[in-house]
């Protein structure tokens, strides 16, 4: 009992417990700094990030959806809204693709179904919609976006797919 | 009946069944037989192999569709070896078809998709192109896609055995061997719209229907098809409302029902409701006021209708009101229709708008014909066909003839246009409309006419035709052979209907019957005439069935007499009526025109005072009493029929609340149906029924000139005619065109592409100028003009024309 209760005395006279612990901060006051600027500064982030929707176009400018209405049935928030017909060169391509963000929980299951990959989740997660109405994603919109980030999109997928 | 097992399970059979019927016969015990080519109701081709079963002792799998069974033979459906052969077959199946299931209108209710689940491979060791088939130009009810077919042969044996016409067959062999028209053209038949259901891949599709929807979005539900006398029995699917659309029917589908329409129906049928979202489609009320027309609420329009009305009651009494509705309207439409107007007073109540003659009626039976013969109708060995285009009339019952004549039955036609049936006829008798009389006058002269004492009981102008008749040896062989036949079937079709001595053609028709022992069977060109009888929408019968003494006016009558207001339900009268020249006039001058239905047309906004939408019978709920006798009932396919429309039993319901009359307050359709089915049961009355006078023959000279009228397929009722896929079909530059036989063009010195006038025979008659086109079909003294065409109105159908060149 003695000893232990000496070296006890000894520990905390010498401040031993001290400078150990300043060593921890001395160590991380020398390491580069973790914490971003945001928004200024983005995080590292997955190439399966699910974020904004998309609909995406072949490298010769024509739009990836058929209209089969796959990605509207898997849907399980009942999100998405499509209206195809018969175009004027005899395609099945969509008249209305209207996707309702505020539904959209971002589950993946239409980019899942999506047998030409048109329909994708984008690792764009800064959006906002000032006026009602703009919760609506129309098809030019989507197809806008997709125009948008294309380059990155592809670059995710060909990540994710490596 | 014969034992044998399948898959270890004890079964009977008849003799002479294959496999397969048997296993689709023991239903759920047996596990179902996958098959592709093998249709119940088509000859059996054996073409597509996916129905290989193993047969214990055979030497290698036999297809189930084609090996008749034998006692004690035992099949195992579910064997190693016959898996092993289905999976091997469907591996070749899926070779050469394409894997475009997401952009194909069969996806999600395709027979290949859903057993390549149960026997598709994973992969496949294909590594060769895939062969590609150009796309045929079939007409603007079928899409095409030629590459996907798996050549099942089904489209090409319903169009031999069913259809009648040849019209697709198979080109090349092998690999190259495809599905064609040979020559591309559209298809002809009116029943072609079956090969969509038949084709078990999305190689035939709807082309109406093309990309609209998926069939996981649709919801079906059950209706009565509304266009011909037979009550086909559909599927009607639907669309759920979202946000950018209301609810919609998205398409027509055949409903099984073997003792109708087996499991087909004609494209009139299938293709009707692409009319349903027209822009002549009534969205809402309209009244017209000063001249101008304005949509307005139900209320609003429902009082200024009953303002209206009960105006014109109260300054010329309920005689100045007639009422006409549409035969193609439900039993209970019919039965409220006749019981709001007959309790302001109104007798004058009518639904027969193409009848022509009506001396008959008050000897009419009351019930019309129920001789359960449509399924019998196969049986029947010799038939006479009075009147009637009855291809176009009636496709599926002449389906049903065209089988009983490849099983040998004998059909004899008295028409005044040779029309094409697609069937062979072993007599015809082509004669003008008078001539059709007399033609059956001699057929009675050749059964009777030696018998005095049956003469002298006949009516004396039907007893004085009968002798003066000379038969002609195609008149005596229709005699004799009716006569030699055990149970003949007498058929009237609708231009017998619309015929102006229509009395005289059933009254003989009905003596010849009665004296060979045959049936006849009333065939019309509306859904629900027998209905319309038994609900009495008719001037001289009361619900209980009791004949009124001083009966209102017919249809016909109603308008030559211009009466102060009518009534119209369901009607576009300038179209539908057999008198368009007079209903124009008539409904002119008319104070008040309350008219309640679907459509509008240009004639309607001039002559209508309100006009109140209703529901077409796609969205209708009521009952129909079909050809047969069999009322089917059916229930509301959507919740709200389009717009502010409403069903038509509502509305009639609602004007006659407002005009404060009793007894009308049904909640449901169903109160409405029972309160008529007791009506029906209760009090239908016979009684004695004095013998009426015929109206005297008439004088036909060598210039008389009789029209054939017919109303086409597709210019049948307002639904048909709006509906643009089945109009681009009827060519109407074609039809608008007087066509004569060559005798008659001579005798009036006209030539082919001359323009002539044609008129009714009225001295105020308006008459139209037509190009004549020389037609040998058409018989002596006749012309032939068809009836329901725009801008071509002249009254009766069968009547005597002029023609001034």
């Amino acid at each position: 009992m003695s000893l232990s209760f000496a070296k006890r005395q000894i520990n905390s006279l010498l401040l031993l417990e001290l400078f150990r612990g300043l060593s921890i901060t001395g160590r991380v006051f020398l390491t580069r700094a973790i914490t971003i600027r945001y928004p200024e500064e983005d995080t590292p982030i997955s190439p399966r990030f699910r974020g904004m929707l998309a609909l995406r176009r072949y490298a010769n400018g024509e739009e990836r959806c058929i209209g089969c209405r796959l990605c509207e049935a898997a849907c399980p928030a009942l999100a998405i809204t499509i209206e195809a017909d018969v175009r004027s060169d005899g395609s099945r391509r969509t008249t209305i693709y209207d996707i309702d963000a505020f539904k959209c929980m971002h589950c993946g299951f239409c980019e899942e179904a999506c047998p030409v990959d048109a329909i994708v989740l984008t690792s764009e997660m800064h959006y906002h919609m000032e006026a009602r109405g703009e919760n609506i994603f129309t098809k030019d919109k989507l197809l806008a976006i997709g125009d948008l980030y294309e380059e990155k999109i592809a670059q995710d997928r060909e990540k994710d797919n490596a | 009946m014969i034992k044998f097992e399948i898959d270890g399970k004890k079964i009977q059979a008849k003799s002479g069944s294959t496999i397969i019927e048997a296993a689709d016969a023991a239903g759920v015990d047996v596990s179902h037989i996958p098959r592709f080519c093998y249709h119940s109701k088509l000859s059996i081709a054996a073409s597509c192999r996916m129905c290989l079963v193993e047969v214990e002792n055979g030497r290698k799998p036999l297809p189930a569709c084609a090996t008749t069974v034998t006692a004690g033979m035992k099949i195992y459906t579910k064997s190693h070896q016959a898996m092993q052969a289905q999976k091997e077959v469907m591996s070749f199946l899926l070779i050469n078809h394409p894997l475009d299931c997401p952009i194909c209108d069969q996806g999600g209710e395709c027979e290949l998709q859903d057993l390549s689940m149960g026997y598709g491979r994973t992969s496949t060791s294909f590594i060769e192109g895939k062969r590609s088939i150009k796309d045929k130009d079939i007409g603007p009810l079928i899409a095409t896609e030629m590459t996907r077919c798996i050549h099942c042969t089904r489209c090409v044996r319903f169009c031999s055995e069913i259809a009648g016409l040849r019209e697709l067959g198979i080109l090349g062999r092998g690999e190259h061997s495809e599905i064609s028209t040979y020559v591309e053209h559209s298809m002809q038949s009116e029943l072609a719209g079956n090969i969509i259901d038949l084709c078990p891949v999305g190689a035939l599709t709807s082309k109406p229907f093309r990309f609209k929807a998926r069939a996981w979005e649709l919801r079906a539900r059950a209706g009565i098809a509304g266009h011909d006398c037979l009550g086909s029995n559909i599927n009607i699917h639907i669309k759920r409302e979202s946000d950018s659309q209301p609810e919609r029917i998205m398409r027509v589908v055949s409903r099984t029902n073997e003792k109708l329409n087996e499991t087909w129906l004609s494209d009139r049928d299938r293709f009707s409701y692409t009319g349903l979202y027209h822009a002549d489609r009534l969205a809402r009320p309209m009244i017209k006021q000063i001249g101008k027309w304005q949509e307005t609420d139900w209320e609003t329009a429902l009082t200024v209708a009953t303002q209206k009305l009960q105006n014109v009651i109260a300054q010329n009494g309920a005689q100045a009101v007639g009422g006409l509705i549409s035969p193609n309207s439900t039993v209970e439409e019919c039965y409220l229709f006749q019981a709001w107007l007959r309790s302001l007073g109104v007798p004058h109540i009518d639904h027969r708008i193409r009848q022509s003659d009506f001396d008959h009626q008050i000897q009419s039976p009351l019930v019309w014909s129920t001789c359960k013969c449509v399924q019998s109708l196969e049986e029947t060995t010799s038939f006479l066909l009075i009147g009637s285009f009855i291809r176009e009339e009636q496709p599926l019952i002449t389906s049903r003839i065209r089988k009983a004549t490849q099983g040998g039955a004998r059909v004899h036609v008295i028409n005044p246009v040779d029309f094409d049936f697609h069937l062979t006829l072993t007599n015809r008798c082509i004669v003008s409309p008078w001539g059709m009389v007399c033609s059956l006058a001699a057929i009675a002269q050749v059964l009777f006419g030696n018998d005095k004492k049956k003469l002298n009981i006949m009516p004396k102008p039907i007893a004085e035709l009968i002798r003066q008749q000379k038969p002609n040896t195609v008149e005596h062989d229709i005699a004799r052979d009716l006569q030699q036949d055990k149970a003949p079937l007498i058929l009237l079709g609708a231009l017998a209907q619309a015929h102006p001595y229509f009395s005289y053609l059933r009254v003989l028709s009905e003596t010849i019957a009665i004296e060979i022992g045959a049936k006849t069977l009333h065939l019309t060109d509306s859904a629900n005439e027998a209905g319309a009888w038994l609900a009495t929408a008719l001037p001289h019968r009361r619900i209980d069935g009791v004949s009124i003494k001083e009966p209102g006016y017919n249809a016909k009558a109603m308008l030559a007499k211009t009466l102060k207001s009518y009534c119209l339900f369901g009607l576009e009268p300038t179209y539908d009526s057999a008198y368009p020249e007079l209903a124009r006039t008539a409904l002119q001058q008319a104070e008040c025109v309350i008219v309640c239905s679907a459509f509008k047309n240009k004639a309607m906004l001039e002559y209508a005072d309100v006009l109140l939408p209703i529901a077409t019978h796609l969205e209708n709920e009521g009952s129909f009493v079909n050809i047969e006798g069999t009322r089917q009932s059916f229930q509301r396919s959507v919740n709200k029929p389009f717009a502010e429309a409403r069903c038509g039993w509502k509305v009639l319901r609602v004007l006659a609340n407002f005009m404060g009359r009793p007894g009308f307050d049904y909640q449901t359709v169903l109160e409405l149906s029972s309160e008529l089915s007791r009506n029906l049961e209760n009090d239908l009355q016979s009684e004695h029924i004095p013998p009426v006078d015929f109206k005297p023959l008439p004088t036909v000279s060598d210039n008389t000139v009789w029209r054939c009228g017919y109303w086409p397929i597709y210019r049948n009722d307002s639904l048909v005619r709006r509906a643009e896929p089945l109009q681009v079909l009827t060519v109407e530059q074609d039809l608008a065109k007087l066509r004569l036989g060559a005798a008659l063009a001579t005798h009036l010195k006209v030539n082919n592409g001359d323009r002539v006038s044609v008129s009714s025979d009225h001295p105020d008659a308006k008459p139209v100028t037509l190009q004549v086109l020389i037609d040998q079909r058409i018989a002596d003294a006749t012309v032939c003009l068809p009836s329901g065409l725009p801008d071509i109105a002249i009254n009766g159908p069968l009547s005597v024309v002029r023609i001034t060149t």
